[in-house]
């Protein structure tokens, strides 16, 4: 009968397709070996890349250990490092006091230091480095300042032949870190930001008419190569990518009234400058730091774990990747660091954070 | 009373995709319902989406513990949800029937299977792919001539004039969206058209008709109950997709669209794009605000497909002979 | 009298023909359009990471293969396939059989309501109640079982249409033979229905191989190839390379991202040229089609 005819080919299909997997499993199982411990990374899109280049690095000088990552952002990442799914949660923003409270076990470990800068695209103005105050940038994403020649921003451009043109302040439409450092950055340096739309890794922004929301690093570079005139805050792991669209990389002010470019060493300066400051479970935001050469957009990449993992096993395999991943000579060092130009840990920090790993177990 | 087992298990699978629905429907109740109860009706009306400081300690407000200045509002999205998934239709539904007939009668049975096949692969497409075509290739289109076209054109409409912006917009999200339920519909009419029986062709051309008439007056009528309900799942698609628009979109946040060009949020990709921050609003309230969205959705999709049936009389009327 | 046969509504019949011809080709061409221009960015996007090396290793990192993210969205969409053809298929001939009481329409309108459901309200649902709340963490049968809830109304519909378009002169001899019900619908409506079970079910595979965000919060992600477990076990899927990679400031990233959404589209169109030429070979031919 038909019914028979069309049943047997596509039995013979499906059982040869299973033999098919069977097979390719088999090719690609790792040998069972007792001490196989998986190690799940998740959150911030941010350490992500740097995460993805230490994951084969590690796993060559330790290959019983198998490490999976994912970027899903901040908040996923401390959720999950709370409900146990992950190990390892990666955020660019540390636990505010009321989750801490809630979670009395998580750590918050830095990592790394990461940095932001600001671009914009001024068709034949992209190559002289304007100076932006955070003042300036609120007014923008505000709708305060709407044209690119208002006195506010001509002001502290003496000279600079700036269009008579509409301003297209972009934002992230996910949630995300960036957006965190960003908005803390018009925060602390804007009082009336801070009163009326604070930060986070997302806040409710203002209505500027024509403003673009884009999605991720990449989204943001796209839109500004794209539209002209517009302005936007990109992760300083994307230097590369901001200099092949040839956009502009603004100076910004920091707490001492200088204007500066994200550099290794101005970084390093705005961290030194808060490093003594850091308390002992590293919480601080590392946002406008004084001196007179600190870059004002700077953050620690944190590790979120909890200080107990479900067996000793787990709990040494982690702490052994995390004091890697902070070693100077292993994790933290340049060659790693510099593709996607972050900055190490001052020594005094990674100290504290390696007290914080010895508490994990 | 005669034991029917095979009917009987027949009914007990196909209640598997109602009781699908409900359990989603009752997870997005309950764990909404403080949210609910938090928003009230202003939820729907408010267009400003306030997280609140998430940094300050919650307070309790409204009967509930959330942060400093949380207010949710999402006029905007469901604006946003309902004019590209309108668009979308209005394109994709007359697209999807020249393809289908173009497909069905318009070609040899060779042709037709490799041709078939281009259609096909617009479902194969997946949304995150859409997307990085859409600001790739569709955005810079739209700003720098499809844009400009329609102005010229339809400029007289107010829809159609304004600013056209870099490209990112309610034009970009519903083109995407109508690509992607372009497949769905087009393979149901082709089917359905490839099924018509022979006598009620040959009785039109007997009449005289030309091939195109014998397709317009004697096939399309035929197959109207397995178009309105291909149109209903491609409604659905539409409500439903995420990623895509993401993309596209152009994320408006706390404004309505001026004109077509105009940046706009759906609901769908909202969800998608605040998921993240929401779980690091520690009184959950964020989370449980976007359960509301969903719901919300949900109730939309009711209340259009309710629509849609009553404007078209009954759901699926196909003749079989 | 005048002749019925008037020569100037005969050419303006004529000019309306071609124009609807016209319009049938002008759509096709405005779809093909830009699917040629998708398939061209992710071919030449992706072209650097194309090499033999995807399919024989693992993703490591940045760069690396794809082994295991091919293997585990096979693995994903067999397993919806496996809850939601069967199911999926049943519910349609029930609707198309036995639907026209109130039921019926209930569920037929309670399963288009399911499409409207945003791929990630399905992916969030299924991380509370079965990643976190069964404990099964990160795993296949979650995410099959997310796809297949994606994918079901999909195969139910169309399976129903087909259905419907069996005569019921057909059905009707097969009663009057003495048949059973259960043998009149699966051995003479079933044989002439699955062309268009196999159009839904090709729909589905198509929809479940693409989606990302529900597979994120269920499947979580894995750079290793599945080692057999239900649950308790991360796996990788395409479509997660394309979403993540290309977020990364890394060109071996991007380009693995356009290989990976090459492959997806390669693999849907195999799929669908496969079971096409499986059903033409088995289906029987009836009178009048071509």
């Amino acid at each position: 009968m038909s019914k028979q005819k069309t049943a047997y080919p596509v039995r013979t299909a499906l059982v040869a397709s299973a033999l098919t997997l069977a097979v390719a499993g088999s090719f690609g199982a790792a040998p069972a070996s007792a001490r196989t411990i998986n190690i799940m990374e998740t959150g911030s899109s941010l350490l992500y890349p740097l995460f993805n280049i230490w994951v084969p690095a590690y796993t060559h000088s330790h290959p019983n250990v198998r490490i999976n990552t994912q970027s899903t952002g901040s908040g996923t990442g401390i959720s999950e490092a709370v409900s146990g799914i992950a190990q390892i949660g990666a955020s660019d923003a540390y636990m505010s006091n009321t989750q801490i409270r809630q979670n009395p076990n998580i750590l918050n470990i830095p990592l790394a230091i990461s940095a932001q800068t600001v671009n914009y695209n001024i068709p034949g103005l992209n190559d002289l480095h304007l100076k932006l105050s955070g003042p300036v940038l609120a007014g923008i994403y505000d709708n305060q300042i709407q044209y690119w020649n208002a006195p506010a921003i001509q002001h502290l451009n003496p000279g600079v032949p700036l269009p008579h043109h509409r301003i297209t302040p972009i934002h992230r439409t996910d949630g995300s870190g960036d957006t965190f450092i960003f908005t803390q950055y018009l925060s602390f340096s804007t009082p009336y930001w801070n009163s009326h739309v604070a930060y986070g890794t997302t806040v409710s922004w203002p209505a500027v008419p024509g403003s673009l929301g884009a999605l991720g690093n990449p989204g943001m570079v796209q839109s500004v190569a794209q539209t002209p005139y517009s302005i936007a805050y990109i992760g300083v792991s994307f230097a590369n990518e901001v200099k092949d669209a040839h956009l502009g990389t603004a100076r910004l002010e920091n707490r001492a009234g200088h204007f500066m470019l994200p550099t290794k060493a101005t970084i390093m300066a705005a961290a030194a400058r808060l490093g003594s400051k850091t308390p002992a479970d590293e919480r601080i935001s590392l946002i406008f730091a004084p001196g007179a050469h600190s870059y004002p957009i700077i953050n620690y990449e944190y590790a979120i774990v909890s200080d107990h993992q479900k067996d000793a096993e787990m709990g040494t395999a982690v702490r052994e990747l995390l004091t890697w991943t902070i070693n100077r000579h292993e994790g933290n060092a340049e060659r790693y660091l510099r593709q996607v130009h972050f900055v190490a840990l001052p020594a005094r920090i990674s100290a504290l954070s390696r007290k914080q790993i010895a508490k994990i177990r | 009373m005669k034991l029917r087992p095979f009917r009987i298990a027949l009914v007990l699978i196909t209640s598997l995709i109602p009781l699908a629905l409900i359990a989603i429907l009752v997870f997005l109740g309950q764990y909404s319902w403080s949210a609910i109860t938090f928003n009230g009706w202003h939820f729907l009306y408010g267009h400003i989406w306030n997280l609140g400081n998430l940094y300050a300690d919650p307070i309790m407000q409204r009967g509930q513990l959330a942060p400093i200045g949380a207010n949710y509002g999402i006029l905007v999205f469901i604006v946003g949800t309902l004019l590209t998934s309108a668009i979308a239709l209005l394109l994709a539904v007359p697209i999807s029937i020249g393809v289908a007939v173009f497909l069905a009668e318009g070609l040899g049975s060779n042709l037709r299977t490799i041709l078939s096949f281009v259609v096909e692969l617009l479902a194969a497409v997946p949304s995150v792919v859409y997307g990085l075509w859409g600001y790739a290739v569709l955005t810079p289109l739209i700003a720098h001539s499809i844009g400009p076209d329609l102005r010229s054109t339809l400029g007289f409409l107010p829809f159609f004039a304004g600013p056209i912006g870099s490209g990112y917009g309610l034009l970009a999200a519903s083109l995407v969206l109508a690509l992607m339920v372009v497949p769905i519909i087009a393979a149901t009419v082709r089917d359905a058209l490839s099924q018509v029986p022979l006598e009620t062709k040959e009785a039109a051309y007997a009449l005289g008709a030309t091939h195109f008439e014998v397709v317009r007056r004697a096939m399309l009528p035929t197959v109207r109950g397995n178009i309105i309900g291909a149109c209903i799942l491609g409604l659905g698609r539409a409500l439903g997709e995420t990623m895509a628009v993401l993309m596209v979109s152009g994320g408006a946040l706390n404004y309505f669209p001026g004109n077509i060009y105009s940046p706009i949020s759906t609901m769908a990709s909202f969800i998608v794009s605040q998921l993240d921050s929401a779980m690091q609003d520690p009184t959950g309230m964020a989370v449980r605000s976007l359960a509301e969205i969903a719901l919300i959705l949900f109730i939309i999709a009711v209340i259009t497909n309710i629509i849609a049936r009553l404007l078209t009389g009954t759901s699926r009327n196909v003749s079989s002979v | 009298m005048s002749p019925p046969f008037k020569p100037s509504r005969m050419a303006r019949r004529k000019w309306l023909s071609g124009a609807g011809w016209a319009f049938a080709a002008g759509s096709f061409l405005l779809v093909a359009a830009p699917l040629l221009s998708i398939l061209y960015t992710v071919f030449r996007k992706g072209l650097s990471a194309l090499s033999l090396n995807l399919f024989t290793h693992v993703t490591n990192g940045i760069s690396g293969g794809l082994l295991n993210a091919i293997t585990g969205t096979l693995v994903l969409v067999s397993g919806a396939l496996l809850f939601a053809a069967p199911v999926g298929i049943l519910a349609g001939i029930y609707l198309s059989e036995f639907g026209r009481s109130r039921y019926g329409q209930v569920v037929r309108f309670l399963d288009d309501v399911l499409t409207g459901v945003p791929s990630i309200v399905l992916g969030y649902f299924s991380y509370v109640t079965l990643v976190i709340g069964l404990g099964w963490q990160f795993s296949v049968l979650a995410g099959s079982i997310t796809l297949a809830i994606m994918v079901v109304p999909y195969i139910a519909r169309f399976t129903e249409i087909a259905f419907l378009q069996v005569p019921n002169s057909l059905r009707e001899a097969g009663y009057a033979l003495g048949l059973h019900e259960r043998t009149v619908i699966t051995r003479i409506a079933l044989p002439l229905a699955l062309p268009g079970i196999m159009t839904g079910v090709l729909l589905a595979i198509a929809i479940a191989l693409g989606e990302t965000a529900p597979l994120i919060y269920t499947a979580g992600w894995s750079n290793f190839l599945w080692n057999g477990r239900l649950i308790h076990e991360p796996i990788g899927y395409l479509t997660y390379v394309i979403w993540s990679f290309i977020n990364q400031p890394f060109s071996s990233a991007h380009a693995l991202a356009f290989a990976a959404a090459f492959i997806v589209i390669l693999m849907v169109l195999v799929i669908n040229v496969g079971l096409t030429i499986l059903v033409k070979r088995t289906r029987p031919r009836r009178p009048g089609q071509r």
